[in-house]
């Protein structure tokens, strides 16, 4: 009996609160689950809701998992700092039944027709097209293989190539000597010591200088960058974040790196590289 | 005047049922689970062996001491020994006094062989899936610089193609540089050599840089990034290529770790075109200076007023008029008149 006495204070401000809450919305009355008046129906719906929902995030993965592929890769030998690095470059040589010789070994003793234009017998894998520069001795002594000649008849070695050029490609030697054309390696102070500037053939055959053709390296296929025009055309919508890969497969594609084809020699650009 | 005194959960108007019990029970049971489901990321973030409060209270780059830099520095080792199961070579390099960079690109040469692209992803240990690069290689229709008409998508057996040039986009390292000012933590600033860098544990991720960067330079890791541990490059610094967590912003920062020790950036030592220049423009004699003075030079969006670090330039091939491909081009474009119309006077000044 005490116990009601203490609580009957209590009963009249709860019949306060009681009128409050029906002023305002039901969706208090609902949320309190010691108020009568509310439908229980919904109180059994909800709870077991929020069970399932509850249950459902703790079991799941909390974040989306973005699918992962083959990590993306360069063949290997594709990024070479110089790009037809030709050994013994300074250093004409040929190699003839399984020896080195020097070219004048042979040379001294046979004599070349400085001018005329004849098919050859040696050599026949230079394929000479560098314009209207299409004789020999213009640029080989024809006395010495193992020298160039200048117009004027003065001889250069083979680490002089940049001179022997500049006879004619006058506005691309001034950018090279000034270092706007060209590459140069090591450091980009050139006090440093430490800088080195690749010549004409490093880069150029000289027998066929225009620059060959290149594969190139796959387009990108990153998260924001990937291919959405793909995913347009197999009619879905726009996905920023997903990648695409071109079969229409959907999402989590690996890098293709043979989409230009043969990768055997993946630095190679399209002919023309192999200098004589 | 009242004073309510907890009675025990039947206390009240409503003595206990068995409806009651079972509803509370239920709206308990409710509680309990969504408060489990909402702190249930936790629970990846402790079985992450990244994490540590170490790194979480670490300052910022710029308040750290010496001895804190090498606590942090270790720290890194530590995360990529555990990680990668090599030891790296990380260290905190500062700029050169005197020395501002400046980068410099031929349109005339590159090819769009995408070379770049490759050694920039493996000196600085972008994420191999999801892919991250910091370049992206425009082709764009001959006759014109409107961004809009490039792509990075092209796929051709060959490169380069006769109609298109290329265009390699990647950070300005503008001297103006919108990404620096909205981001709300300063966890992007731009060094005294020019370069604008990210301190990888200071950034929230809340990609307002990569919203402000009008050359689309910037790059979020959306998800863990994955390098394989045999192409770690293991030469690394605090703010260039260490390993970066998922949830904050990387970029290009032209190879600090390389370029801050007179060394070149990747991308210009992998080009077989020569097409990249990167040097001192404080400089007169260095290559960037001397293209600046005698070359045809470019930035991209000048009207935005970032004032870039990155310059492009074209050669000059042919004397003006003799170009074989510029009238062919001009035609196609409707820029030149037919010899037999008269002058545009459309013009209105």
């Amino acid at each position: 009996m005490g116990r009601d006495d203490a609580w009957e204070p209590e009963r009249i401000e709860e019949g306060d609160g009681e009128s409050r809450g029906d002023r305002s919305t039901s969706v208090a009355s609902l949320a309190s689950p010691s108020s009568p008046p509310t439908a229980p129906w919904l109180v059994w719906l909800i709870g077991p809701l929020f069970v399932a929902l509850g249950a459902w995030f703790v079991t799941a993965s909390p974040l989306p998992e973005i699918p992962l592929g083959t990590p993306a890769s360069v063949p290997p030998g594709s990024l070479n700092p110089v790009p037809f690095a030709r050994p013994g470059a300074d250093l004409p040589e040929v190699v003839i039944g399984g020896y080195d010789h020097r070219c004048n070994e042979c040379h001294r003793f046979f004599d070349s027709p400085p001018i005329e234009r004849r098919t050859l017998t040696q050599h026949t894998d230079i394929e000479l097209e560098h314009g209207l520069n299409n004789r020999c001795f213009n640029c080989h002594d024809v006395r010495n293989r193992e020298l160039l000649v200048l117009y004027d008849g003065t001889r250069l070695s083979f680490d002089q190539v940049p001179r022997l050029c500049a006879q004619c490609h006058g506005t691309v030697y001034r950018d090279w000597q000034r270092g706007t054309h060209g590459k140069t390696l090591g450091s980009w102070d050139a006090e440093s010591g430490r800088q080195r500037r690749l010549g004409c053939n490093d880069c150029h055959n000289p027998h066929a200088p225009a620059y060959p053709p290149f594969r190139p390296l796959p387009a990108p296929d990153t998260l924001r960058m990937g291919n959405q025009s793909i995913a347009h055309a197999h009619g879905a919508r726009h996905e920023p974040l997903r990648r695409w890969s071109s079969d229409g497969a959907g999402h989590g594609g690996s890098v293709r790196h043979d989409r230009t084809g043969d990768h055997a020699d993946p630095n190679a650009p399209l002919g023309g590289k192999e200098h004589p | 005047m009242t004073t309510r005194i907890w009675d025990g959960p039947s206390a009240g108007d409503a003595p206990t049922t068995r409806r009651s019990f079972l509803r509370n029970s239920v709206a308990a049971a409710g509680g309990i689970t969504a408060l489990a489901a909402a702190l249930s990321p936790l629970r990846e973030l402790a079985g992450q062996a990244d994490f540590s409060v170490a790194q979480f209270l670490q300052k910022h780059y710029k308040e750290m001491s010496a001895q804190e830099m090498e606590a942090a520095l270790e720290r890194i080792r530590s995360e990529v020994e555990r990680r990668y199961e090599i030891r790296p070579h990380v260290r905190d390099i500062r700029p050169q006094a005197g020395v501002e960079f400046v980068y410099a690109l031929n349109l005339s040469r590159c090819i769009g062989c995408r070379r770049c692209v490759y050694a920039c992803v493996e000196e600085n240990n972008q994420s191999r899936e999801p892919q991250i690069q910091y370049i992206r290689v425009l082709e764009m229709p001959r006759g014109t610089l409107d961004l809009e008409k490039g792509n990075h998508h092209y796929d051709r057996p060959t490169v380069p193609d006769a109609s298109h040039f290329y265009l390699p986009v990647q950070c300005h390292q503008c001297a103006n540089p919108p990404c620096v000012k909205v981001c709300p933590v300063e966890a992007t600033w731009q060094e005294p050599d020019g370069i604008t860098v990210i301190d990888y544990d200071w950034c929230i991720g809340c990609r307002y840089c990569e919203a402000a960067c009008p050359y689309w330079a910037r790059r979020f890791n959306f998800a863990e990034p994955s390098v394989p541990a045999d192409q770690i490059n293991p030469e690394m610094s605090y703010l260039s290529n260490r390993p970066r967590p998922k949830g904050v912003m990387e970029k290009c920062h032209f190879c600090l770790h390389r370029t801050r020790e007179g060394r070149l950036p990747a991308c210009l030592e992998a080009c077989p075109t020569g097409a990249r220049k990167f040097g001192n423009v404080l400089d007169p004699d260095s290559e960037v200076s001397q293209i600046l003075k005698t070359k045809r030079v470019l930035v991209l969006k000048e009207e935005v007023g970032t004032l870039p670090r990155f310059f492009y330039y074209f050669d000059e091939r042919y004397p003006r008029g003799l170009d074989p491909d510029a009238a062919p081009i001009a035609e196609s474009l409707g820029h030149l008149p037919a010899p037999d119309d008269p002058a545009p006077t459309e013009h209105h000044s």
